[in-house]
């Protein structure tokens, strides 16, 4: 019986995670408290969040698993600067500042932080971290388990066979080659920022057609047994450069874009090309991640696949592997980035320290309860007449049936990137103008960036293909929209006939079920267009001081935060 | 002083990770970017350093 904190810090996407007698209690990421998304900085406030679900003090603490190991990380970074001097010598500064200076005291900085005796804290490994998090939250006894993402502390890509509570590593691929850089190199390429832009790849790809297959066969080699070799000459891992590819890329597939430029994919030539170099990453993206778990499958000879690391976020690829890969079920970590490491960390330290394995995650919302008091007060402070109401699904459901859009801020919030329905903008599903309306005014990003809906799992199949699924839960896939139903899920159906979409259920999203069942009521389709609760480069929502924040910034018709009701009085503002 | 004892204990993992691995060759080098590190630290050198496009390191 123990409790173990699990943290993942210093690269990106810093999280704290604690299981306590083998029970997922919290996890939750650092950028929701210090409000900087992708927060790499060591995750004290979330680690003390974390304790404070429990109940618990840094001293009830049985250990603290930090995600990987720094001394193995160490010695990959100076092995690889000695490999590739004297080119390497522009790097030498980087690898003082970011080794030295604070990634080898990490079990350090953590103890301290926490304010936990430094012998109760340990490494273990980045892969073997994701694998984790992927096998030991899944419904399965017995699968393949693959990690793929930038680079851990050597390894890139892993193979794990997971049974019972045992995971047993199969093989690896090392850096320098791997698809998450290849897939960082090329979104820098087209003008996005690395770790937060990929998806806007995956998005534009949908919009272009593979048509530089023969370029990308210089970029990336693939075998018949999963291992693939990036073209190292394009890259530029081995330099000073501040860019992942090197100019050789840029005699290959062109000029990059520039950054920030708008999009124009009707009449701009060079955006079309860009939206086919998207296209191809994808489809070698794709072709990769599905040699890969056809020899996981070859090797453990199990039913179900489970993936992690920041490639296992590509939905896209995730809804080919559940179709062609041959398992009969797959599942993806609902943080299958770092983050996630910092569950996987903790899970194995209590399984380490003879606890079960914990039973399978239904729900994501392990994160801290909205403080509703705390919101009522504000909001009056800020004389935006809150009112108490009775049933908030059924007021949700209201406004939304109205055409309006709807924040919604209930109980805990979400452990990952995707916002499934406790701090999530709804909105019906049906009208592309809502989609215009949320891109451009609210959100205010790309207009090819489609919208996910969230739907009944025992509904689902009879408006989308391939749904429910394991992957459906956590918003992990794609699903075809069926073509008949496509003129009503004109908000959610991307250019390519699919959608991200979550299936709910009682048990996993229990408000936004309570939603769907009174919409379904009102407009005869219980589908609602669910998108993150934040701003452009914000973190989603987390505390009433953001809910609140985000309802005074951005332009909603009604925000819910648990039974607080506050709509928006466009006569007074215009007023005002 | 517990700050101390606790860098200690790290340097101390930290050569027993590279006598394990037999990797004591790399240690002149780590001494170099120590030495160098202290001087950079020292002189406020570490804010010219570019970010990077992926944390590689």
């Amino acid at each position: 019986m123990a409790a173990v904190l699990g943290i993942s810090a210093y690269y990106h996407d810093a999280a704290a995670a604690l299981v306590v007698d083998g029970r997922v209690v919290a996890a939750m990421q650092e950028e929701r408290f210090s409000r900087i998304k992708n927060d790499a900085a060591l995750p004290i406030r979330a680690a003390r969040a974390c304790l404070r679900v429990a109940g618990l003090g840094a001293g009830d603490l049985d250990a603290i698993v930090y995600y990987e190991n720094p001394f193995a990380k160490l010695e990959r970074v100076l092995t690889w600067l000695l490999r590739n001097f004297p080119r390497s010598y522009g790097q030498f500064p980087r690898a003082i500042a970011e080794q030295l200076g604070s990634k080898l005291w990490v079990l350090d900085g953590i103890a301290e932080g926490v304010g936990a005796p430094r012998a109760k804290v340990r490494p273990s490994d980045h892969h073997e971290c994701h694998a984790a998090s992927a096998f030991f939250t899944s419904p399965f006894e017995k699968a393949a388990v693959l990690t793929v993402d930038g680079v851990g502390e050597c390894a890139t890509t892993t193979i794990w066979k997971g049974e019972g509570s045992a995971l047993t590593a199969l093989g690896h691929i090392d850096f320098p080659h791997s698809l998450g850089l290849l897939y960082g190199a090329l979104t820098a390429y087209l003008g996005f920022e690395v770790n937060e832009g990929e998806y806007k790849v995956m998005g534009l790809a949908a919009f272009g057609a593979p048509r530089f297959r023969d370029e990308f066969a210089k970029l990336l080699t693939l075998r018949d047994d999963g291992s693939f070799e990036l073209g190292l000459p394009y890259f530029a891992y081995d330099t000073g450069s501040n860019v992942g590819f090197s100019a050789k890329m840029e005699r290959l597939l062109g000029p990059r874009r520039p950054v920030g430029r708008a999009w124009d994919l009707d009449s701009d030539a060079s955006d079309r090309r860009f939206a086919d170099i998207a296209a191809t990453l994808q489809a070698v993206t794709e072709d990769a991640l599905l040699a890969l778990a056809r020899e996981a499958r070859r090797r453990t000879g199990a039913e179900a696949l489970c993936l992690a690391g920041g490639v296992a976020l590509n939905a896209v690829a995730n809804a080919r592997l559940l179709r062609e890969a041959g398992f009969a079920r797959v599942s993806v970590h609902p943080a299958a980035g770092d983050a996630g490491g910092a569950l996987g960390a903790a899970i194995l330290g209590s399984i380490a320290l003879g606890d079960p394995r914990p039973s399978a995650l239904t729900s994501a919302a392990l994160g801290e309860e909205i403080d509703v008091a705390a919101a009522d007060s504000l909001a009056r402070a800020l004389g935006l007449d809150p009112v108490r109401i009775s049933d908030p699904a059924a007021t949700a459901a209201e406004h939304l049936l109205r055409g309006e859009i709807v924040a919604v801020c209930q109980g805990r919030f979400e452990w990952g990137p995707r916002a499934l329905g406790q701090r999530s903008l709804l909105a019906l599903p049906g009208d592309p103008k809502v989609r215009e309306r949320l891109n451009r005014v609210i959100k205010r990003r790309e207009p090819f960036r489609p919208f996910a809906p969230a739907v009944p799992a025992d509904r689902a199949a009879e408006w989308f293909e391939e749904a429910p699924s394991d992957l459906t839960a956590f918003m992990t896939t794609v699903c075809p929209v069926r073509p008949s139903a496509r003129a009503r899920l004109g908000a959610v159906t991307h250019v390519d006939g699919s959608a991200r979409v979550q299936t709910v259920t009682g048990s996993s999203a229990p408000f936004l079920d309570g939603v769907l069942a009174a919409v379904g009521k009102g407009a005869d389709l219980p589908v609602v267009l669910n998108t993150s609760l934040n701003g452009p480069g914000e973190p989603i929502v987390a505390a009433a001081t953001d809910a609140l924040g985000f309802f005074v910034g951005y332009p909603v018709d009604a925000m819910l935060v648990g039974d607080l009701l506050l709509v928006r009085d466009r006569k007074r503002e215009s007023e005002s | 002083m517990n700050r101390f004892i606790s860098r200690l204990r790290t340097v101390g993992a930290l050569v027993v990770y590279f006598t394990r691995r037999e990797r004591m060759f790399l240690a002149p080098l780590l001494l170099v970017l120590l030495l160098a590190s202290l001087l950079l630290l020292l002189t406020g050198g570490l804010g010219y350093v570019a970010p990077f496009v992926y944390s590689l390191f």
